[in-house]
């Protein structure tokens, strides 16, 4: 796999790679000159290549170049491909790949707004991530900014909508709107009631996260950060960055505490599913629906409670292994309440499987193509949902799934309807890993001590399946105990970017229950960065000194 | 005065009483029965009641600033207070009954829409304006299945007086087109009520609230007052007209024993809310419409069977 | 297919009752391994600093009054109840209890400040024992703290030695704003 595609890269692309560089048995780095990247990504997609996510980091401090990695996952073979380049700080410029793989689009976006890069040929090179009132010039992810810095606002700048398609009135979903839950805009095109077009102003709840994780915290102390950037798949977050940063020291941990983090991931998509299912029924407005998946969920949130300490941020994950241990007492508590969710999930969807009035309203809804699904690179139930059969547990197996026995439900009516029949089946998928895991988990310990340093500048890519899909993040390993660039990309950041194409020419009443049915977690798309510093500062300073300077100049501002 | 005129007079109070107050314990059964059903505790009763008062309480924010919009919530809760105060009481005509006759009622009950749409419109609010678009095109297919149903009362009894229509059907018997007109009217019943699968207009998910979006405090708890007290009067419609008077000759107990009945239509009305999605205006336009030929074809039977 | 579904809809209610509780009339105790608010004893704590450098949430404070007095400060308001003080305490001087219902008008309520009187180790100033910890948990710091308590401020530095000048910063320290 690796020789073919070294042998592609390098007929085709001969001088402009520079070095191909392999870590572990998965993933494969290459690096190549910022003018051939395109045809680089070319080149893997065509080699079976699923987008993920690009990566843009600052080296300015090291060589004077930003860096920009776009990852790739081989879902047959079971390796991640990552291309890299640099460009120069002072000319940042290289070419777009949205045009060929428009879930790019994002991607290069986000890294215009956050490291100053420019892509030349981007279909819609708009501000993404930043607040409209964010000063031009300030790039919040490069290391001379403060991770603090709050600049001045401004009240007469605002963003420009795409333009409506003739006839049509534009619908204002959000910031504050029942179905959305969390701020974020929607501007809908409606024609009557038939929507013909849609722009999405989103990333209002920006923590700036990745930026506090790179300065401030340290390794160890990520994992409870990571975890609180979803409410809901929390554990999936502090999972993937630990396996990251495992990956990348080269640390290897016990097999219980993979057990126990397999399990943690397992009870957390039943609770995510339930979740769905209920938020989904709220949606279509049916609240009987919301009330009973909420119930059945309910006795897992006080399982995870019993079980560590806490109804949804379980705070059991750190880097070299789990906190807390399952006891045979506890596991037994664990068998009885899985049992009895299923038993009474199994209820409720025998009750509303054969509802014709829930098909009238999430049949033939939603609907986009396999082939759809694939060019923009959709993840999880949703694709699943759409035939596209892709499951990181199966295809990148991490924790302990390479010892577990599941099936990876695919439906191919490509509607809101499968999407929820493919959740129901995970769950009960999921409850069949748990058993596996309850029953064949070793003994010994759960936490593995960490006895030598991290070494800096290791590049890591991880992938987790979240319920939503998969969670990719990526760690570039740093000197000062910590990350030296953590990105995490959630899988509704992939998902959300297909929303106006499955909501193409759909009902308006629909509307909540398509976007639903990508189950966004609008927390999750917006983490990453903030901050900044008026120029070019010398970027030789070390970030003590930087500290201060910053806080000298906010005390004379 | 004469006694018998006073006695009609004491009616129409006694029917102002009884569905101003009960129209938010009924609201109260409804809610109830809907949280019984997903395993809630639910809200007490008199529930609607609090909430009313306390939007009551509220300070009167007048978010457009046109008189239409400050007239709407009064013409509509005083138009449906007019047909109550129109309606006979468990088959007793008030001193205002031989004032009007159906179509006096039909007319007073589209008037309460119209204020709906009037206050919807007067503002500029995009979700205000889908949700009176879909409340016109829902008025528009769900209107004439209340004629259709009162229609053939008419005809049943070849009369247009109110007690008559609302009181005789069940005199005369029912016939095929009569049983028909009962299913019609239990299937058109949530649409009636704007309750799932049809309270598209308002439909929370998408739009917020539809028509009533710019409504706050007194002028939305009058709004509030009026679907309430709407609502207890199509719940009342189908008792009043498909179940006969016990005649105990006793006012009171035939009183009691049709509000009986009419709670247990919001029984139903509960249930049927509680387990149903919300259907999508085109859905709900092609089930009014089967709803309509069917019901032409109730009339039909009346008039030629 | 419709009427059996509702049917079965409005069955599957009857098995469970009532689940909802009267809330404030009816609490749900939290479960003994709940991780609630951490509560410190004052007698076992020796004012190493451990919890303070491992709060993902910044929430424990440390500051050194002179070299035998040590005020650890605890702020409530933003702890977000990991437990990680309480896994790392090397004295087990921190218990995570079953509070949850943190609620109060005043951020006082939930503060818990310790004075601590410091029998100080002649070369760090502290006493916290290295060999129970791991590599990532060694953090640098050492010697005097002086984060700043009036505007519940951490301040990543510290020194081996007294420093004025770095206590005048940390005064001034304050968190940015508009």
């Amino acid at each position: 796999m690796r020789k073919e595609l070294e042998a592609q890269l390098a007929a085709q692309l001969r001088d402009e790679v520079v070095c191909v560089e392999k870590t572990d048995q998965r993933t494969i780095f290459i690096d190549v000159k910022r003018e051939a990247i395109r045809r680089a990504a070319r080149i893997v997609t065509e080699a079976g290549g699923r987008y993920m996510c690009g990566v843009g980091y600052d080296n300015i401090a090291r060589d004077g170049t930003l860096g920009m990695v776009h990852t790739f996952s081989m879902d047959r073979n079971d390796h991640f491909i990552c291309v890299r380049t640099k460009v120069p700080a002072i000319d940042p410029v290289m070419e777009s790949i949205t045009p060929d793989l428009p879930s790019a689009g994002w991607s290069e976006r986000e890294f215009m707004d956050m490291l100053g890069m420019q892509f030349t040929n981007h279909p819609k090179p708009k501000r993404l991530v930043l607040a409209d009132d964010w000063p031009a010039g300030i790039y919040p992810l490069r290391k001379e900014v403060p991770y603090d810095l709050v600049p001045p606002g401004a009240d007469d700048v605002a963003y420009q909508l795409d333009e409506a398609p003739p006839g049509t009135k534009i619908v204002p979903i959000g910031p504050f709107h029942p179905s959305l839950h969390e701020p974020e805009h929607f501007a809908v095109y409606v024609d009557g009631e038939t929507i013909k077009g849609c722009d999405y102003r989103g990333f209002m709840t920006h923590r700036g996260i990745e930026k506090l994780c790179q300065t401030q915290v340290s390794y160890n102390e990520v994992p409870f950060i990571a975890e609180r950037i979803c409410g809901i798949c929390g554990s999936v977050h502090a999972t993937a960055f630990s396996q990251a940063v495992e990956s990348a020291g080269g640390i290897k941990i016990p097999r219980r505490a993979e057990y126990i983090r397999t399990l943690m991931l397992e009870i957390e998509r039943i609770h995510s599913h339930l979740l769905w299912l209920g938020v989904a029924g709220h949606l279509i407005g049916f609240d009987t629906v919301f009330m009973q998946a909420w119930r059945v969920r309910e006795q897992l949130m006080w399982l995870c409670e019993r079980l560590t300490g806490n109804r949804k941020t379980y705070g059991m994950v750190l880097i070299g292994g789990v906190r807390r241990d399952i006891t045979p007492e506890i596991a037994d508590d664990i068998r009885a309440v899985v049992k009895k969710i299923e038993e009474e999930l199994r209820v409720i969807h025998r009750a509303i499987e054969k509802d014709s009035s829930i098909h009238k309203r999430t049949k033939g809804v939603g609907t986009i193509t396999k082939e759809e699904t694939i060019a923009w690179g959709l993840i999880g139930p949703v694709a699943r949902a759409r035939g596209v059969d892709i499951d990181a547990r199966r295809d990148h197996p991490y924790a302990a799934y390479n010892d577990m026995k599941f099936d990876v439900p695919v439906l191919t009516d490509c509607d809101v309807w499968s999407t929820l029949v493919v959740r129901v089946l995970e769950t009960y998928e999921a409850i069949r890993i748990i058993h596996q895991v309850l029953d064949k988990m070793p003994a010994g310990p759960i936490f593995v001590e960490l006895k030598d340093k991290i070494p800096a500048l290791r590049h890591a890519i991880t992938t987790v399946e979240a319920p939503r899909g998969e969670s990719t993040h990526y760690v570039i390993t740093g000197e000062d105990n910590r990350p030296d660039r953590w990105r995490v990309r959630a899988p509704t950041y992939t998902n959300l970017q297909a929303v106006p194409l499955m909501l193409l020419n759909e009902q308006f009443g629909d509307f909540p229950i398509i976007m639903g049915s990508i189950d966004p977690c609008f927390s999750c798309t917006d983490r990453v960065a903030v901050i900044d510093l008026q120029s070019g500062k010398a970027s030789s300073m070390t970030r003590r000194e930087l500290e201060f300077l910053s806080r000298e100049q906010l005390h004379r501002a | 005065m004469n006694p018998t005129t006073e006695t009609a007079w004491l009616l129409v109070g006694t029917n102002l009483l009884l569905f101003l107050a009960l129209a938010p314990l009924f609201d109260g059964i409804v809610r109830r029965v809907a949280a019984r059903v997903q395993n809630r505790q639910g809200p007490p009763l008199w529930q609607p009641l609090y909430d009313l008062l306390k939007l009551l309480g509220k300070e009167n924010i007048d978010a457009v600033g046109i008189l239409p919009f400050r007239l709407a919530p009064l013409v509509a809760l005083a138009s449906i207070l007019c047909v109550v105060m129109i309606l006979p009481v468990a088959g007793r005509a008030t001193a205002l009954t031989p004032y009007a006759d159906t179509l006096t009622l039909i007319y007073l009950l589209t008037l309460g829409g119209v204020a709906v749409l009037v206050g919807a419109f007067s503002g500029k609010n995009i979700f205000a304006l889908i949700g009176a678009s879909r409340e016109m095109t829902t008025m528009i297919m769900v209107e004439p299945i209340l004629f259709m149903i009162l229609l053939l009362g008419v005809i049943k009894t070849g009369s247009l007086e109110l007690t008559t229509v609302l009181y005789g059907t069940p005199a005369g018997d029912y016939g095929w087109s009569g049983l028909i007109m009962i299913v019609i009217a239990l299937f058109a019943l949530q649409a009636f009520v704007g309750r799932q699968p049809f309270d598209i207009a308002e439909a929370e998910q998408e739009l917020l609230g539809g028509p009533f979006i710019e409504y706050s405090g007194p002028n939305y708890a009058l709004f509030k007052y009026y679907m309430m007290i709407k609502q207890m009067f199509y719940a009342y419609l189908p008792i009043a007209v498909f179940v006969p008077l016990l005649h105990s000759g006793l006012l009171v107990v035939d009183l009691i024993l049709q509000l009986l009945l009419t709670a247990l239509v919001f029984l139903v009305i509960g249930l049927l809310a509680a387990t149903h999605p919300r259907y999508r205006i085109d859905q709900a336009l092609n089930y009014f419409a089967g709803l309509f030929v069917l019901a032409l074809g109730a009339v039909a039977g009346a008039l030629f069977g | 297919m419709w009427l059996t579904s509702k049917i079965k809809q409005i069955l599957m209610v009857m098995k469970p009752g009532i689940v909802t509780l009267d809330y404030p009339r009816q609490p749900a105790p939290a479960p003994a391994t709940f991780r609630g608010q951490p509560v410190w004893d004052h007698h076992k704590c020796l004012g190493c600093g451990g919890c303070a450098n491992h709060c993902p949430a910044r929430c424990i404070l440390t500051r050194d009054v002179c070299q035998e007095l040590r005020v650890m400060l605890y702020d409530g308001s933003r702890c977000t109840y990991c437990g990680r003080c309480a896994d790392v305490c090397p004295e087990e001087a921190i218990t995570m209890s079953n509070n949850f219902q943190t609620a109060c008008d005043d951020k006082n309520d939930i503060t818990t400040r310790l004075e601590l009187f410091m029998l100080t180790c002649q070369r760090c100033g502290r006493c916290y024992e290295m060999e129970k910890t791991n590599v990532i948990d060694r953090m640098e710091l050492r010697g005097f703290r002086y984060d700043n308590l009036e505007s519940r401020a951490l301040i990543r530095q510290t020194t081996d030695t007294f420093s004025p000048e770095t206590l005048a910063a940390t005064e001034q320290y304050q968190r940015p704003s508009r």
